[in-house]
């Protein structure tokens, strides 16, 4: 295997001003300010092979992004190297550049006040390729994540979720080779998630890039991610695969519901979850990992009238998981293998 | 084709459809098109108003009469509305786009991302006040006596090289958000700076008539031009403006470059 | 109110190079590039006088005009307020126990306050140094007639803010409006150099107090009397616009809320 994605004591650290609280403090700041450093990504070294689907998780803070846009040539390291695609990414050399594509959730690369097909046709030019294979591939990639109908209608105008789909159609339409997505689901209703979600692994099974993918949701990494790469406080905690991590964890989420028409009989839906015979309110804990099969199976007994997923706080799947990693630890084995 | 060439051709297809799509959202809001231009006749209006003020109380103000100040403003309104209408949009906001992070999209593109920076959106309306000011021009020309008409083909030198001064100084002055997280005031000096370019230079202390031809050289805005239009200087200056110009590009996409080194992101 | 007042102080002295900026150097430059026009006026035309005022208190109204001019135009709190109506946020101030006129106006004061004390030093220590005629002792009244001018540009600020229920990206507004009262206020040349009829109109309207008297007055070419009618003169602004404001808020509240945005 060829390493897409390399490397080497890779650090960067902000320095940040420190703000004083009160007048005096604030008059005083203007000649003397204080400067606290913060390292944001502690030394790392990492090896990505080509085609891998790499999970990066990590709560608010714990330096997820930055470390994306190391990787990406948006910000420089303090120190430490990055080889990406054998370039490095600080030298932000146009045919690296056409090679990956980064997706900031909540940011808009397409323009604000045109419809997203015009903008696909902008983004055709800056990336040099033929007008009309750029729409053949936008009507493909639209048609999967069902929004064909939006394209012509201004992107201020569509709702997070249809603009999302349409910045996901903008980040791939020069096909990149690495891609990295931060947060493609943050925000959006269950329903877009799940769509967005299925597009990804559908599209990274016949694309085979290699792919970084940050995300709040274990649902995202467990269905897409082959390596999981857990994050905290600029660290690397955790480096492994999914499976051996969730199976570790076991991962819970609570689903409640309200249903219209619920069935005459018990009903079992999935496995691990059953619908009892008349009551509109269901509430259960769950795999988090079942929770969308539930739902799609749900779906097809009655029409759902409201759903809410509470999510175990991400700091404590860390905090237990760094529990049970010390627990488990043997002599002389480093934490972060 | 060559290298060159075919990165001119690319570069240049690109500006078509940046003007393209700009005209497109543009045309989504009509008030703000209308508010424009009104803002800025009422700028010249401004402008104007203070020269025909002090003209009533003298003839000649060091060297200039009245009709060769007016022709003076109207190289002054041509060249701001070309600026405004390439520039004004993507340098004032800028400072904006590097604090909210808008700045990491544009930065991963194949493309020189100063130009693209400084070039993605063309406020197309301009184009009224560019029309109004070359009739301004016009108009304060015929006031003069013997003017020869060929000589305005000066214009096409002149106006590139002040375009290309202000442009550089006004970019530094907007990459200064690389560096500092609010620093719109440096935005408002430079507007000030500006207003130094708004008179002729000839009018000013000896000092500040050096500085606005070295240091600052904001009298290639529309001073230079209009006096080698009138022909009240000799247009070897403009070597020294072409130079000037080139070093300025050149140092402002090396302090462009320098600052994406410490650029930082916003955080997420 | 106080409390907003000093809220803004805090905020600005947060940005130090903009407050710095701000206050000095650029009505710095301003200043000096009107006393460079006034000195080749002279220069040109040899006179000593021009409707009967010396050329030292042309170049010492040119650098007042620019400092008091810094003082009495608002740009920052007017497209704030903006900011606010357009993008909705108005409500998160609609909630607090104060009006969103009050609101702005005591961030408007606290920040002008502060602006003034570190501003007006560079003036004064530049006339002291070059001994140009301006009656120091006369600076307390015409600031008072400023910052009474100050309540008149908010009541402008809120009428532009209000349309922002009916339009949207006014900020345009602002601009046009600046540039405007720019030439209203006489801060480019003492208004009373103008021609008539243009003169004696734009020496009656409001906007005169916001450059021309106060600076007139500190350099003489005013009376105390003509700082009195600047007084009445702003009243009658204020209730002019107060009365529009107050409609064009309420309608435009009206309406924001009937669409339910």
């Amino acid at each position: 295997m060829t390493a897409n994605i390399e490397t080497k004591d890779l650090t960067r650290t902000y320095e940040t001003y420190m703000k004083a609280q009160g007048l005096l403090k604030s008059i005083e700041g203007l000649w003397a300010r204080k400067t606290e450093l913060k390292i944001a990504v502690h030394p790392t070294t990492l090896r990505i092979d080509k085609g891998q689907i790499v999970g990066l998780v990590g709560s608010n803070g714990a330096g997820k992004t930055t470390l994306l846009k190391l990787l990406s040539g948006l910000i420089h390291p303090s120190s430490g190297s990055a080889q990406v695609l054998g370039y490095e990414p600080t030298s932000r050399k146009p045919e690296f550049l056409k090679k990956i594509s980064i997706l900031l959730g909540q940011k808009n690369q397409l323009w604000w006040d045109l419809p997203p097909a015009d903008s696909y046709d902008l983004l055709a030019r800056i990336y040099e390729i033929d007008r009309t294979k750029a729409r053949e591939r936008v009507r493909e990639l639209s048609e999967l994540l069902q929004c064909t109908q939006q394209l012509q209608t201004q992107l201020r105008r569509l709702s997070l979720g249809e603009r999302m789909k349409m910045e996901i159609i903008g980040s791939l339409l020069h096909q990149p080779e690495v891609l990295f997505l931060d947060e493609p689901t943050i925000g959006l209703d269950i329903i877009a998630q799940t769509t967005i979600r299925e597009f990804l692994a559908k599209y990274v099974h016949e694309r085979n890039p290699t792919v970084i993918l940050t995300s709040h949701y274990m649902d995202d990494i467990s269905l897409l991610a082959d390596r999981l790469l857990l994050m905290s406080q600029g660290r690397i905690v955790y480096d492994g695969s999914v499976k051996e991590f969730t199976g570790r964890q076991e991962a819970r989420q609570t689903l409640s519901l309200k249903i219209l028409n619920p069935p005459a009989h018990n009903t079992n839906i999935a496995n691990q979850f059953t619908l009892e015979a008349g009551a509109l309110a269901v509430k259960q804990d769950l795999p988090a990992h079942a929770i969308g099969d539930v739902l799609q199976a749900l779906m097809q007994v009655s029409p759902i009238q409201e759903i809410k997923i509470e999510e175990v706080e991400f700091e404590d799947v860390i905090r237990s998981f760094m529990e049970q990693d010390a627990r488990l630890r043997t002599p002389g084995r480093s934490p972060t293998t | 084709m060559t290298m060159l060439q075919k990165t001119i051709l690319k570069y240049l297809g690109l500006l078509a459809s940046f003007f393209k799509a700009s005209l497109m959202s543009e045309l989504e809001y009509r008030f703000n098109i209308g508010a424009r231009i009104v803002t800025d006749i009422l700028w010249y209006t401004a402008q104007l108003s203070v020269f025909e003020v002090l003209f009533r109380h003298t003839t000649n103000l060091n060297g200039w009469n009245l009709p060769e100040t007016r022709v003076f403003m109207g190289i002054l309104f041509i060249t701001d509305a070309i600026y405004m209408m390439l520039f004004s949009e993507n340098l004032d906001r800028m400072g904006e786009k590097v604090r909210k992070g808008d700045l990491d999209l544009l930065l991963v593109k194949p493309i020189n991302s100063q130009w693209m920076l400084s070039f993605q959106k063309i406020s197309v309306a301009y184009i009224g006040n560019l029309i109004i000011a070359i009739g301004w021009l016009l108009y304060a020309l015929s006031q003069i006596g013997e003017f020869q008409w060929v000589r305005l083909i000066w214009l096409l030198l002149t106006i590139p090289i002040g375009l290309s001064l202000i442009y550089s100084i006004r970019f530094m002055t907007s990459a200064t958000a690389l560096y500092f997280t609010r620093a719109d005031a440096v935005t408002y000096i430079w507007y000030q700076v500006y207003r130094l370019g708004t008179r002729p230079h000839a009018i000013y202390p000896e000092v500040l008539r050096y500085a606005v031809l070295t240091l600052i050289p904001i009298a290639f805005l529309a001073s230079v031009p209009a006096e080698i239009l009138l022909d009240k200087s000799r247009p070897e200056i403009l070597i020294w403006g072409l130079i000037l110009s080139v070093l300025l590009i050149k140092a402002s996409s090396l302090f462009w470059n320098r600052g994406l080194r410490s650029y930082s992101s916003a955080s997420s | 109110m106080l409390g907003c007042a000093r809220l803004a102080a805090l905020q600005q002295l947060e940005y130090r190079f903009n407050l710095i900026a701000d206050t000095m150097i650029q009505p710095f430059i301003v200043g000096l590039v009107e006393i460079t026009l006034w000195v080749a006026f002279f220069a040109s035309t040899g006179r000593a006088e021009l409707v009967g005022f010396s050329r030292e208190s042309y170049l010492a109204y040119a650098l007042w005009a620019a400092f008091i001019s810094r003082v009495s135009t608002s740009w920052m709190y007017e497209s704030m307020m903006i900011e606010d109506v357009e993008s909705g946020n108005v409500n998160a101030v609609l909630v607090r126990p104060i009006s969103f006129f009050e609101y702005y106006l005591g961030q408007l004061m606290g920040y002008k306050v502060l602006t003034t004390a570190i501003s007006l030093m560079a003036p004064i220590a530049i006339c002291l140094f070059l001994d140009l005629p301006v009656d120091m002792t006369r600076l307390p009244v015409a600031l008072a007639l400023v910052f009474y001018y100050l309540i008149l540009v908010h009541l402008i600020s809120m009428v532009i803010a209000s349309l922002g229920f009916f339009f949207t990206r006014i900020h345009h507004l602002t601009v046009a409006k600046n540039i405007t009262l720019w030439m209203l206020t006489g801060e480019f040349f003492p208004l009373d150099i103008a021609p008539e009829p243009l003169k004696s109109i734009l020496i009656a309207l409001p906007f005169s107090s916001a450059v021309f008297r106060p600076v007139g007055y500190m350099t003489g070419r005013v009376s105390l009397a003509s700082i009195g009618e600047g007084f009445v003169s702003i009243t009658i602004g204020i209730v002019i616009v107060g009365v529009v404001a107050t409609y064009l808020w309420n309608a435009g509240r009206k309406r924001y809320s009937g669409t339910g945005a």
